[in-house]
């Protein structure tokens, strides 16, 4: 590769070397992904029917070209749903990711960092918040926030930055650890800097790839940590189109009509395939090793 | 000396994790709205029943007086009253942590070969077609939520091929026979689970395993493929995937939260869902304190046995 090319037009080369570099399992799943960025961003507009509207066709109808998912019980058009579900699924998914994210790396970062009887308090907290599984955790946090929020996606996006939080700052932390050995972050701690600013300066560039990897799995299971609380009546509301929720809507019926079940299902599936792929080849690019040990 | 050391350590870290458990736990219930009179009498009750109720449950002692006495309770056994139906807890509790046993045994078991025999195909026909295709379909399964395989299963074997039932009801008029239908499709969908991420790890041993210099040593020597693979690399490949299983025993207190809901199987996972629904606030305390439990005893056997396996640390 010749590195001396510099400027806007070898920038985009570069990008395409990188890419037909990629591995194939990158590429695939960016490439899914894509697709259901797209489709979250603009289905809205061309989705064949509203995402409440009923008498579509008759109800339960199966599979058809106007009905490619069928048609559930209140007789509207499930594809449609999904379509509408998308930037819902999506958007609450990486919201509720990235505050995990920051909240995690800023904790354990900072606790890495300056260490001591804090640093030790904190993970045992950590530690403890981990311990419980993390759907039962996610539940009991929806059964404190009370009736009144239930249903709320800003409930929901607090519940997945919750489980993800810990996990995540323990991740930061052994990351820390590592670096704060090094040299640079001596000189900047002799320096007089901050905690704060060493860890915005020296920790966070230096961690941002473990970090990113970190994201991407957490973004990977979110979705399916959205449709679980869906599915089990304690995440969104109907008529939300959540994925999940749809699952659990339909599956009274599946013996009448599979397909409203699998529609949403494999949707749903297509969604956390692509963000596995993504993370496994973004993972394989870094060198680093994706750590699958806590679902 | 020095693996006993690690291990008292690391079991009384494990009992200050579980102390603080469960006053998170605690804490985080202390918040729900409405005490637990008042959830017990409803909206109607007049202030004077409200605050007999109150001084009867003992609800009008300071947060840390409640917690300490809750924690005691707990420490000789007793989890208190269920408030929807006061029974004592642990009566509630017995017969669903036998069923949940039961099929978390069912699960494993079928684990064991579900994980073993693709892992061994995959590494014998390493970079050969039927490698890549179990490594995607592997792949693809890690994606299936657990609500979506068992859905996924359910159509297939109660709608498509009827063999299994929908509803896996039972209770303790049931015989073996319906004990196992019942639990068939709950603990497939477990082990399936649990052996998707088995697969992928013991496969990759393997195939490290198999380079290794003992196994070509063994080859050289002259003995048969099979027993080079069963013999020598399959006991050295476990020892990481041991790791894999103990960690899975820690999915399985959260998937039969989901698992037993999907079929209606009466265990533990179902009825911590029916609680939070009724919001009974006792049986919510204990489930997920028994729940924590297993996770965080499932972790330690985890550490231990990676304790016990590392001979450098042997020799001490």
């Amino acid at each position: 590769m010749v590195l001396a090319v510099t400027g806007p037009a070898s920038r985009w080369r570069r990008a395409l070397l990188a890419w037909r570099r990629s591995p194939v399992s990158f590429r695939a799943g960016a490439a899914l992904l894509l697709v259901h960025a797209i489709v979250a961003a603009t289905g809205p507009f061309w989705a064949p029917y509203g995402l409440s509207q009923m008498g579509t066709g008759a109800p339960l109808a199966g599979m058809s070209w106007s009905h490619p998912f069928g048609v559930d019980q209140l007789g509207r058009d499930i594809f449609s749903r999904v379509v509408h579900g998308g930037h819902i699924v999506l958007l609450l998914s990486l919201s509720g990711t990235f505050l995990g994210l920051v909240v995690g790396a800023v904790i354990g970062l900072l606790s890495g960092y300056v260490r001591g009887w804090i640093d030790e308090a904190l993970q045992r907290v950590l530690e403890a918040l981990i311990s419980i599984p993390f759907l039962v955790l996610a539940l009991i946090a929806i059964a404190a926030a009370g009736p009144e929020l239930s249903g709320n996606p800003l409930l929901v996006i607090l519940v997945v930055a919750l489980v993800y939080a810990p996990r995540i700052a323990r991740i930061a932390r052994a990351a820390a650890l590592d670096i704060v050995t090094r040299d640079f972050v001596t000189v900047a701690r002799l320096r007089g800097e901050s905690a704060w600013s060493v860890m915005r300066r020296e920790l966070l560039p230096n961690a941002s790839g473990v970090l990113l990897v970190e994201f991407a799995l957490r973004a990977g299971y979110a979705p399916v940590l959205i449709g679980s609380l869906g599915f089990l009546g304690f995440g969104m509301r109907p008529p939300t189109p959540e994925w999940g929720l749809m699952i659990s809507e339909n599956r009274a019926l599946i013996i009448v009509s599979p397909i409203t079940v699998l529609g949403p299902g494999l949707t749903l599936a297509s969604l956390v395939v692509g963000l596995n792929l993504f993370t496994e080849g973004l993972a394989r690019i870094l060198g680093r090793t994706v750590r699958r040990a806590d679902k | 000396m020095i693996v006993l050391r690690l291990l008292v350590g690391r079991v009384l870290l494990s009992l200050v994790t579980l102390l603080l458990v469960s006053l998170l736990i605690f804490l985080i219930l202390e918040v729900l709205p409405g005490d637990v009179a008042s959830r017990i009498l409803g909206r109607d009750a007049t202030p004077e029943v409200l605050a007999t109720l109150r001084a009867q449950l003992q609800l009008d002692d300071p947060a840390a007086v409640r917690y300490l006495r809750w924690l005691a309770g707990v420490l000789q056994g007793d989890f208190g009253k269920a408030l929807t139906s006061s029974r004592p807890i642990g009566q509630i509790l017995g017969p669903r942590i036998f069923n949940t046993i039961l099929l978390s045994a069912y699960a494993f078991l079928i684990y064991i070969p579900l994980a073993l025999v693709p892992a061994l195909i995959q590494a014998v026909n390493r970079d050969r077609p039927i490698d890549h295709a179990l490594s995607t379909v592997t792949l693809v399964l890690l994606s299936v939520p657990d609500f979506l395989l068992a859905t996924l299963l359910m159509i297939g074997f109660v709608v498509m091929i009827p063999v299994l039932p929908a509803i896996s009801l039972v209770d303790d008029t049931s015989t073996v026979w319906q004990y196992v239908r019942a639990m068939t499709l709950p603990a497939v969908t477990l082990a399936i689970v649990m052996a998707v991420y088995a697969v992928r790890m013991l496969r990759d041993n393997l195939i490290e395993v198999l380079d290794s210099e003992y196994v070509r040593m063994a080859e050289l020597k002259g003995l048969s493929p099979r027993l080079v693979l069963l013999r020598h690399a399959l006991p050295n490949a476990l020892v990481p995937t041991l790791n894999v299983t103990a960690l899975n025993l820690a999915y399985l207190i959260g998937g039969v939260v989901i698992v037993e809901k999907v079929f209606s199987y009466p265990g533990f996972g179902s009825l911590l869902v029916d609680s939070l629904q009724l919001r009974d606030l006792p049986v919510i305390e204990a489930t997920v304190m028994i729940a924590a439990s297993v996770y965080i005893g499932a972790n330690l056997l985890a550490d231990i046995g990676a304790i016990l396996l590392n001979p450098r640390l042997r020799s001490g």
